[in-house]
Parts: structure tokens; sequence; C-alpha cells
């Protein structure tokens, strides 16, 4: 069974995971995939909680999980809201294109 | 500790899946590959309510909005990714971005804390036992919950309303046609 594996490499795959995502979000331009990254990083911080709640034996790492998934929940909504909003009358996919806004 | 590298290799290869993917398409369906495998994790570390949850949110729900979303999007469009304005951006962000997990990883994997001493609780990561934990000591929790879900809709009817062309308060009088005869 897996409990036989340490919560370090459990964890140690989450941080991988988020790296991954966090490329995904620095490397890509088209909005959806750099979302669909972040999401892979929420992901992993969820996997890592419920690495540890196992580790420990405790179960408040998985209420952390449980919020995790709501919140991703309600940012998901927001986020596709906006950038249909932004979006829909765009020829391009591309972040490039609203940069009216940097500093 | 087989069935650990097995899943941990899959859900790796799938999440560098959603990142090279030249298709947001694509991308989708290698992020519920990617939360397939997440949600067996979970099975495996006693979360059975989690990985339930896991599949109904990410794989049923969230994806199910990215999959219209991208079609809404990206139908018919066959689009490349531009130059890169800012030179080098994207090498050394990535490479940052990578040296970080390493990092962290090596830190997860060096530190590991040797097994622990207590035993799992009956029905620990069970329905049971998650509902006796909302509903006990982490209300405050379930309630901040239920509040930021109610935002969230709220927040996506407003911005859905003001997407369009504003529209009249109240629809106009339908004219009368004039009868020519």
């Amino acid at each position: 069974m897996i409990t036989a594996v340490p919560a370090g490499w459990v964890v140690g795959l989450a941080a991988a995971l988020f790296a991954v995502g966090t490329v995904g979000v620095l490397v890509r331009k088209n909005p959806l995939i750099m979302f669909m990254s972040a999401e892979m990083m929420w992901n992993a911080a969820a996997l890592a909680f419920i690495g540890y709640a196992a580790q420990w034996h405790q179960m408040q790492g998985q209420l952390m999980a449980f919020l995790i998934i709501a919140t991703a929940a309600g940012e998901v909504g927001i986020g596709l809201a906006l950038i249909v909003w932004v979006y829909h009358r765009r020829p391009r996919l591309d972040v490039d294109d609203v940069s009216e806004m940097k500093g | 500790m087989v069935g650990f590298i097995i899943l941990a290799v899959l859900s790796f290869a799938s999440a560098v899946g959603v990142v090279a993917a030249r298709a947001p398409v694509h991308s989708a369906l290698y992020l519920i590959g990617n939360v397939i495998t997440l949600a067996v994790f979970y099975l495996l570390l006693n979360a059975e309510f989690m990985a339930a949850a896991q599949v109904i949110v990410y794989a049923g729900a969230i994806m199910v909005l990215f999959l219209f979303v991208v079609t809404l999007l990206t139908a018919g469009k066959e689009e490349r990714e531009r130059p890169e304005s800012l030179a080098g951006q994207r090498a050394l962000s990535g490479f940052l971005a990578i040296a970080a997990g390493v990092l962290l990883a090596g830190v997860a994997v060096r530190y590991s804390a040797g097994p622990s001493v207590t035993r799992f609780s009956s029905g620990y990561g069970s329905l049971a036992a998650m509902g006796r934990l909302l509903w006990g000591p982490g209300f405050d929790y379930l309630v901040v919950v239920a509040l930021m879900l109610l935002t969230a809709a709220l927040a996506v009817l407003v911005l859905n309303r003001s997407a369009d062309d504003p529209r009249p308060a109240a629809p106009a009088a339908p004219a009368v046609k004039e009868d020519p005869s």
C-alpha cells in the first residue's frame, strides 16, 4: 500500500507538479493554458496537504484540501468569465494583447 | 512503492502534457488525466471523500467549464504563438521555475519525517468522518466556503450581465405595425 511510501516522496511529487504548473504560467501565452497550469498548482498544494495528513494521521489536512477544491471551483468560475469577457471580441488568444495595464 | 512510482510518472507526464500541448483542448484532456491520477493518490492516502470530491468537482464540473470556454473561444482558429517580445524571458523563467521545483522537491524528500507513531482513527478520511469534522470543529470553514461560492456565483452573474451590450432596463414595447389596407 502507499502508506509504506514516506510522505516526503508524495510532497516531492507535489513540488514537481507545482514547478511544472509554474513553468506553464510563465512560459505559455494562451490564457486558457496558463489558467489550467494554475489549476495544476492548486492541485499540487492539495496533494501536499493530503500527503501530510496521511503522514500525521490528522484529518485537518484533508479539511484544507477541501477548502482548496472549493476555492478552485469559485476561482475557475470567475476566471473563465473574465477570460471570455476579455477575449470574445479579440481575434487572438494571447495575453500580450491585453497589456494596456502594464505599469 | 511500485504503484507510487507508476502513478507519479503518469501524473507528472500528464502535467508536462498540459504545459507542452499546442491546442488548449489537448491541455484540457491532459489536465483531466492529471486530476484523475491525483484522485487515485488521494484514495491510496486514505482520503476517500477527497478523492470523490476531486473527481466530481474537478473532472466533472471544472473541466466541463473549461471545455465549454475552449470551444467558445478557439472554435475554428488555428494560431501559432507569436515570437517573444522580451528576449530570453521564456528560457530564463522556465529555468528558474524548474530550479525552484527541484529545490522544493529535494527539501521535501531530504527532510522527510519518519513514520508516525499514532494510528489512523477508525473511519479516517471517510464521508462520515469528514462530515463530523466539517459540522463540528471545522464549521467556520464550511460557512466561509458557502459564502465564497455564493459570492463567486454573484460575481459571474454580474460579469456576464456587463459582458454584452448593456441591455435596456425594460424591454421596449413591441411596435404595432399598421395594417396598410
